[in-house]
């Protein structure tokens, strides 16, 4: 079982094979910044939604006055809670993928060119 | 409204078969087309990786929305109402624990299976033979639950009532025959088509259902001049429970007057349905492998986008139909053709084609959304099959048996033995299990993956310490905690219906039912985290080194495996 440290000597050239090379990436400020800033969208946004989600489950099955009362027409709260579930899947769904377009792919990209460039630069 | 139960007139039954036919003819075509195009390993597990963004989008539309969804929810909402709704709002949000957790650090990192994922800093054999029996456990009850309800449904889609025959069948027979020719498609699909095969067909048929609903909601609400308010009140009115049925409580968490007890267990009984439908998508593996069919983890992003997109829009289409149901069908007319509302849309589109155009549309929409329904079940069993069969040829048979030296061709051949094998067991298992109440088959695969799977795929990828005991624990703890639970649950024995017969899968007089809930997720997926993490925590081992190549490679996607040039 190997149990070596992913720390390469500063001065010493580190292999040059994908797997090595990605070991040493790990501590590399850009990549840390980069799982950095993934949980900083994802770690909340689960957080929220299975929140949201639970609140709703659970208030199907607790709060079933409020629930029922109607709010227009015949349309009460519990049509509304469950449509509103509809619009944030939508919503968190749109906002992570302008969040990664902007944030998370072009740091990367650029990681992933780096590795995968045969010749270290 | 009509009160009675209507025969499917001949001419009905006619434009049903030649429709089935067109639709098998049309599979099979893909079918040998992409058999021309399967060769390596890639191709046969992943479709060659070269799907886009939508085309995958579309095709785990077509895997995700079952028969289940489809005719199982719209027939639900049809008899119970709003609650039913929950099922399509646990269902849809889950997506995003896929979005956000899963697909595209997934799609980096692996190959063919979940396992690649999850045993790539392991000990290979104890953790893909440990993923290997919770991707066939999970797939072979998804597939009894769809294979049991396609036999069943070709009996009704046909309209044969007992002691009734059609081409000489009589509907016991028919339901037969309808399980066998699912089986045999869905082997043909699998083994020749390989998963280029499968997503064409769940393509197709996501488009088709689509389509379906869309055109059946668009007359439904026409005829409330498109006020859905109109239609929420004509089916409350219908469903004689009044406005009750548009609120919480006449399907889960049931409020039994004068049992605390029972009132109490149904309620925790939902919540722990709530939490294996929100948390079990993102483990199930037939889902999982679709995220491997796009060149790169941005497509897997898109893909999942365009999935939500369509199951998102679907299920608001479920609502429309179901209330639609309620409203122009009838609860009467509805359980006297299936008691669990199977029936229901087909019964919709007829009512509704006999509205515009009289009894011969009645007839042609029937028949359409009869093709819809199955072409549905087909391409949900293929996309259960082919995970499995991954999973045995690539897990099992490679990694396991040959330890890693089987060649690709050796793969190839083995994974379509696979799933004819896995095909023949299902064939065999629903015809013994048709009778049975296998309803809960399926909230039960969402529970395992919920409790084996998930767990397992995310702290392999977050978990520094993570390691080969923590994944083998995770996994068999919420497996057999999960199957173990539900075992000992009133599903299985001792739960009796309002007339006093077996409401369970064992006959009335029989009972070792002592877990009080029939959705064990509440339980058992607290107990497959705490496994995961006590395994780990017991074993010494750790390698810091594999796991940042893991979470270099999942993040930045260097060194993912490519899409196969053609």
């Amino acid at each position: 079982m190997t149990t070596t440290q992913p720390v390469p000597d500063a001065g010493e050239p580190p292999g040059d094979d994908l797997e090595t090379r990605s070991a040493a990436m790990h501590d590399d400020p850009r990549f840390q910044e980069l799982r950095g800033r993934l949980l900083r969208f994802v770690v909340p946004a689960s957080i929220a939604f299975l929140a949201w989600y639970t609140l709703y489950v659970l208030m199907s099955g607790y709060a079933r006055g409020v629930m029922s009362t109607k709010v227009i027409g015949d349309a009460n709260v519990a049509l509304i809670f469950g449509l509103l579930q509809f619009v944030t899947t939508f919503g968190i769904a749109i906002l992570y993928s302008r969040y990664a377009n902007r944030r998370l792919d072009p740091l990367a990209d650029e990681l992933r060119d780096e590795l995968e460039s045969e010749g270290r630069s | 409204m009509i009160t009675m139960a209507r025969e499917v007139s001949a001419e009905g039954r006619l434009i049903t078969v030649i429709l089935f036919s067109v639709l098998i003819a049309v599979t099979l075509g893909i079918t040998i087309w992409a058999s021309r195009q399967t060769k390596s390993a890639t191709d046969f597990h992943s479709g060659g990786r070269g799907f886009s963004g939508i085309q995958n989008g579309f095709a785990i539309g077509g895997d995700y929305m079952s028969a289940a969804s489809f005719l199982g929810i719209a027939g639900m909402i049809a008899l119970y109402g709003y609650d039913s709704f929950l099922y399509s709002i646990g269902f849809l949000v889950a997506w995003l624990v896929a979005l956000l957790l899963v697909a595209e650090l997934l799609r980096n990192s692996g190959r063919f299976t979940m396992a690649d994922v999850v045993s790539y800093r392991m000990k290979q054999r104890p953790v893909r033979t440990a993923a290997s029996v919770s991707t066939l456990t999970v797939s072979i009850f998804y597939l009894l639950a769809q294979m049991v309800g396609a036999g069943a449904l070709v009996a009704l889609l046909l309209g044969i009532s007992p002691g009734e025959t059609y081409l000489g069948m009589s509907a016991d027979v028919a339901k037969i025959v309808g399980i066998v020719t699912v089986g045999l498609l869905m082997i043909v699909y699998v083994s020749f088509g390989g998963m280029k095969g499968t997503t064409w067909v769940q393509i197709v048929k996501a488009v088709m259902l689509m389509t379906g609903a869309a055109m059946l909601c668009l007359l439904v609400l026409s005829i409330y001049n498109f006020n859905f308010g109109a239609l929420m009140d004509d089916a409350a009115k219908a469903s004689g429970v009044g406005d009750a049925f548009l609120e919480p409580g006449q399907r889960y968490g049931v409020e039994v007057a004068g049992d605390a007890w029972q009132t109490m267990v149904n309620k925790l009984d939902l919540i722990s349905l709530g939490l294996a439908l929100v948390l079990g998508t993102a483990g199930l593996p037939h889902i999982l492998i679709r995220f491997y069919t796009v060149p790169d983890s941005k497509a897997a992003r898109k893909s999942v986008n365009w999935g939500i997109g369509l199951i998102g829009t679907f299920y608001l289409f479920t609502l429309i139909l179901g209330f639609g149901a309620a409203a122009l069908v009838g609860k009467e007319a509805i359980t006297t053709q299936d008691a669990a509302g199977n029936a229901a849309a087909p019964q919709l589109a007829e009512e509704v084609g006999i509205h515009f155009g009289g009894d011969f549309l009645g007839a042609v929409l029937l028949a359409l959304i009869a093709a819809v329904a199955f072409a549905t079940i087909l391409s949900t069993v293929a996309g259960l099959t082919i995970a499995s069969s991954s999973s045995l040829a690539h897990d099992f048979y490679n990694s396991v048996l040959r330890r890693g030296k089987a060649s690709e061709q050796e793969e190839v051949k083995v994974a379509r033995f696979a799933a004819i094998g896995v095909g023949v067991v299902a064939i065999v298992l629903a015809i013994f299990a048709q009778s049975l109440n296998v309803a809960f088959l399926v909230a039960l695969a969402f529970a395992i993956a919920a409790s084996a799977n998930l767990p397992t795929i995310v702290l392999s990828l977050f978990w520094k310490r993570f390691n080969t005991a923590g994944a083998v624990a995770g996994i068999y703890g919420g497996l057999i905690s999960a199957v173990g639970l539900v075992f000992f649950s009133p599903v299985v024995s001792g739960k009796l219906n309002a007339d006093g017969e077996s409401a369970s899968l064992f006959p009335k007089g029989v009972d070792f039912a002592w877990f009080p809930l029939e959705n064990p997720g509440l339980v058992s997926i607290p107990v497959g985290l705490l496994c995961a993490i006590i395994g780990t925590l017991l074993s010494k081992e750790k390698d810091d080194v594999k796991f940042a190549r893991l979470q270099v490679r999942a993040l930045t996607g260097a060194g993912a495996e490519r899409a196969a040039k053609d």
